[in-house]
């Protein structure tokens, strides 16, 4: 029996691919561990288009955008380069006209986008999917497609954009004021900015005082996060306080637990993540301390603009501060477009696809409808307007078969053409200057000091030093664990980790940069965050005393 | 009954810029908005022309302008012809009928102030903007002696510069579209700048203001670092930087010059919280009424008690790097250069 593939046209196939091109990267913060077929079908398909799309809508002198291929649960990609110097410099000069919107009205540009993408959210979610017809269902599953397709088309041209005035700002600075973006002054200046992450946990933590005030604070401080919901719903001022945290939820809950996957459930659908953190904020009590500390990180960065300032000769501070000033932006937007853009999409995905695998199964086409995570859209829709016609349940189960085949090996971090080896392949990525493969791929390489004597050696992503517990932390559902003065070391952190950052004195990653998560958030919250140290998850266990040293890149280990 | 030729600046506006040049035009645009300016009056163009007429120095010109066209387009000659016309116009007495109009006028400013013989400065005032047309006469005293003054901003029409100009331009040579302000000296307790934006980074939410002890022209040329004070628009928050205020400009029995600054007052502010304040709400009424950042002259004059002793001089659309236009061109061109590392 023939089953499709799983990403028609775009699977990896060895002898074509790399005679294209000698070098394919695995996206390790993305595809580990392997997608579902479902997923890994949109983000192949529209993460590949939008990067080329965002490309071509700047165009980038140098670059393309990126091409991407699907194995075994793995995205692979490999950039496309623009090789003859006279189509360089005719994108040169388009360049020049294309980027003048991110320079002249950035807000707006963003503003107008976010308000764009919200308002398909807006229609998707306007469908009761319970109630709907099966064309109806059929329909929303579609406009979802078409949602993804251009949401990774704003995302992509948006962080093309960003990050370019970030790379310029850095290397301003570094011919200028002689800092780098893992200096401390440097992170100085792009702190201190409220963006809709912080709002939301903002918004948890209001609902963590009102427990208090509804005496319910006793009742959530002693269930688990997962039982929080039945506990409170026993009694009227519990329900009302559930009914008002589920409207939020409808608002602002629309997150995956894994950022870049569908088959875990959004907030909307359970709640327990998010109960967790106002768990943890009843438990910590006090003020939401992002607010102080936000006011102090400001007047630092008003200061240490100040002194950057003074560096730049006076007639160049015109453009200078604006560039700063987009720079600044990227940070708020390396957080924000997280929230709007990849978890808020893909968990609209999920609720489409789950929406039409419920009548799948109720019709006789499936068993479960989370086994619609293992059909991509070509055999969704054949069975879509009649459901009770078909049995997809054959494909299921062979998809589900290879799938958990995929879990057992890691898929290798490259594929080589022979005689090619990484270090060629790394310098093909930086000859590119494309700015997403420099500041989300490359990123800046420890620097091993061994007068420091540190048993780990990464980059600052956050200035400052601290010692505490270790607390290792390999998924989101382990986040209840983090204690009040821990140091968190994980392998990386997306937005839904957010609120540990309150409680927590330090964070070791083993990958990140300047514009990553863990490194954007440290800041705001002013504790130091250390990068790039590649194997702190495997060297750091939880509960050893550790001190970080952001400022030097230093971890040490205090009791082997 | 002839053609009115002098008009008190509350008569004027931007309109009249043909009739009165520039400067006097500004001047009653001001006090309509309600600006303080010194008070005075302006002589329009068309007393120019009627004394040139009158006078019969306009055909004398005409004349010597004809006989000698072939030599004018030599540098050497245009020295000689700007110093011949302006012989032509300074020898001329002004008509009686215009000497007692403008003459009166002079002495109602003294009665408006209150005042005997003021001192007043003569001004020139271009319709159009033309090299040359720069003569001030300060502290000019009595009805003869601001007759001779208007005379000699005519005069000063004639520059070689400007002569070269018209020829350039193809203008008749003894036209000249000079307006004269008469007006009185501020006694300048300090002067100086305010801007209703950082000129340097074209930031519209700052004002900035920078002065020094005595006139306003210390600040203007450059020669001293003057106090700056910014403030925020908003908040009406401010910082002030002092100067080094070592020399200031002081009116001298020729005009001005510059003289040391004593000792005590070189680290003392020139401005108090009061006139600053009262300067920044002035600066931003005027920039609403003309809805763009503006450079404006301030004076404040130590006879008069405070406000009435805050003057100003000139307001105009300031000069700034617009974020627009040619900035963020040349971010987009060192933007595009991130690809070429």
């Amino acid at each position: 029996m023939k089953v499709y593939d799983v990403v028609p046209g775009l699977e990896f196939d060895p002898e074509r691919d790399l005679a294209q091109s000698p070098a394919w990267f695995l996206d390790g913060t993305h595809s580990v561990p392997p997608w579902t077929p479902m997923f890994g079908w949109f983000w192949i398909n529209f993460c590949r288009h939008g990067m080329q799309w965002g490309a071509e809508k700047l165009s980038l002198p140098t670059v393309k955008g990126w091409d991407w291929r699907f194995m075994n649960g793995g995205g692979y990609l490999t950039l496309l380069l623009v090789t003859s110097e006279e189509e360089k410099q005719r994108r040169e000069g388009e360049f020049r006209k294309a980027i003048l919107p991110f320079i002249q009205d950035y807000e707006g540009l963003w503003g107008g986008f976010v308000k764009e993408i919200l308002s398909r959210y807006g229609a998707l979610k306007a469908l009761d999917l319970d109630k709907a017809s099966n064309i109806e269902l059929l329909d929303n599953f579609e406009e979802t497609i078409d949602t993804c397709r251009r949401m990774w088309e704003i995302h992509m041209y948006m962080m093309y954009g960003t990050y370019t005035a970030y790379i310029l700002f850095e290397n301003m600075c570094r011919d200028l004021a002689g800092i780098d973006d893992t200096s401390p002054t440097f992170h100085r200046v792009v702190s201190g900015f409220d963006n809709k992450v912080f709002q939301v946990d903002r918004r948890l933590w209001e609902f963590a005082q009102r427990a208090v005030k509804d005496d319910l604070a006793n009742t959530i401080s002693k269930t688990d996060p997962p039982e929080i919901r039945q506990e409170l719903e026993k009694t009227d001022k519990g329900r009302e306080f559930m009914s008002d945290f589920m409207a939020f939820m409808n608002e602002d809950g629309w997150r995956m637990q894994r950022m870049s996957e569908m088959n875990l459930p959004t907030w909307v659908e359970d709640p327990a993540p998010a109960l967790g953190m106002v768990k943890q904020f009843v438990a910590k009590g006090g003020g939401f301390n992002l607010d102080e500390e936000r006011k102090r990180i400001a007047k630092e960065r008003q200061e240490a603009e100040k002194e950057l300032m003074s560096k730049v000769p006076t007639e160049q501070r015109g453009w200078f501060q604006q560039l700063m000033g987009l720079a600044q932006k990227s940070g708020i937007f390396s957080e924000e477009h997280d929230h709007y853009l990849d978890l808020y999409t893909h968990a609209m995905m999920r609720r489409s696809a789950l929406g039409l695998g419920r009548r799948f199964v109720k019709l006789g086409a499936l068993d479960d409808p989370e086994d619609m995570f293992f059909l991509i859209p070509d055999e969704v829709r054949r069975a879509g307007i009649n459901p009770d016609q078909f049995d997809l349940r054959y494909i299921v189960a062979r998809r589900k078969a290879e799938w958990q085949e995929w879990q057992k090996t890691p898929n290798p971090p490259a594929v080589l053409a022979p005689g090619f080896d990484l270090d060629q392949a790394m310098a093909v990525l930086v000859k590119s200057n494309d700015p997403i493969a420099l500041k989300v791929v490359v990123g800046a390489m420890p620097q091993v000091r061994p007068e420091l004597k540190a048993d780990l050696y990464g980059t600052c992503g956050s200035p400052g030093v601290a010692e505490g517990p270790a607390r290792v932390i390999m998924n989101e559902d382990e986040l209840h664990l983090v204690k009040e003065g821990d140091i968190l070391v994980a392998a990386s952190t997306s937005p839904s980790w957010t609120p540990v950052f309150s409680m927590i004195k330090g964070v070791v990653v083993d990958r990140g940069a300047s514009l990553s998560h863990a490194a954007i958030v440290g800041r705001e919250y002013g504790i130091p965050v250390v990068m790039n140290v590649f194997e702190g998850t495997g060297k750091i266990r939880s509960g050893q005393r550790i001190k970080v040293d952001a400022n030097l890149g230093a971890v040490y280990i205090m009791d082997k | 009954m002839s053609e009115k030729w002098i008009y008190w600046f509350e008569e004027l506006s931007t309109a009249d810029n043909d009739l009165v040049g520039k400067k006097c035009a500004n001047l009653g645009e001001m006090s309509r908005l309600g600006l303080r300016v010194p008070p005075g009056f302006a002589v329009s163009v068309n007393g120019y022309e009627r004394f040139m007429s009158e006078s019969g120095a306009g055909e004398q010109i005409r004349r010597y302008v004809s006989e000698n066209r072939g030599l004018l387009d030599k540098v050497e000659f245009q020295v000689q012809a700007g110093r011949q016309i302006r012989e032509i116009i300074e020898s001329k007495e002004m008509p009686k009928a215009m000497r007692e109009e403008l003459q009166d006028h002079y002495t109602d400013l003294c009665k408006r102030l209150d005042m005997e013989d003021v001192s007043v400065a003569v001004r020139s005032s271009g319709a159009v903007s033309m090299p040359g047309q720069m003569e001030t006469y300060l502290n000019v005293v009595g009805r003869r002696e601001v007759t001779r003054k208007v005379i000699r901003v005519w005069g000063s029409a004639f520059t070689t510069r400007a002569i070269a100009f018209r020829l350039e331009q193809g203008m008749e040579m003894e036209k000249a579209p000079i307006g004269v302000a008469v007006l009185k000296m501020v006694n300048a307790k300090c002067a100086g700048v305010c801007l209703t934006v950082l000129p340097t980074i074209g930031d519209t939410s700052k004002i900035v203001v920078e002065g020094n002890w005595g006139l306003g022209e210390s600040v203007v040329s450059g020669e001293i670092t003057p106090d700056q004070f910014i403030v925020d628009k908003e908040q009406e928050e401010y910082e002030c930087v002092l100067g080094d205020k070592t020399k200031m400009v002081c009116y001298h029995p020729g005009g001005i010059c510059f003289s040391e600054v004593p000792h005590e007052k070189r680290c003392v502010p020139c401005l108090d919280e009061l006139e600053l304040r009262e300067i920044v709400r002035v600066a931003k009424d005027v920039e609403a009424h003309f809805k763009v950042p503006q450079d404006m002259e301030w004076v404040i004059d130590s006879d008069i008690s405070f406000p009435e002793n805050v003057f100003w001089v000139q307001t105009r659309p300031a000069k700034y790097m617009k974020k627009k236009e040619n900035e963020s061109e040349y971010l987009a061109e060192l933007m595009s250069r991130v690809f070429k590392m």
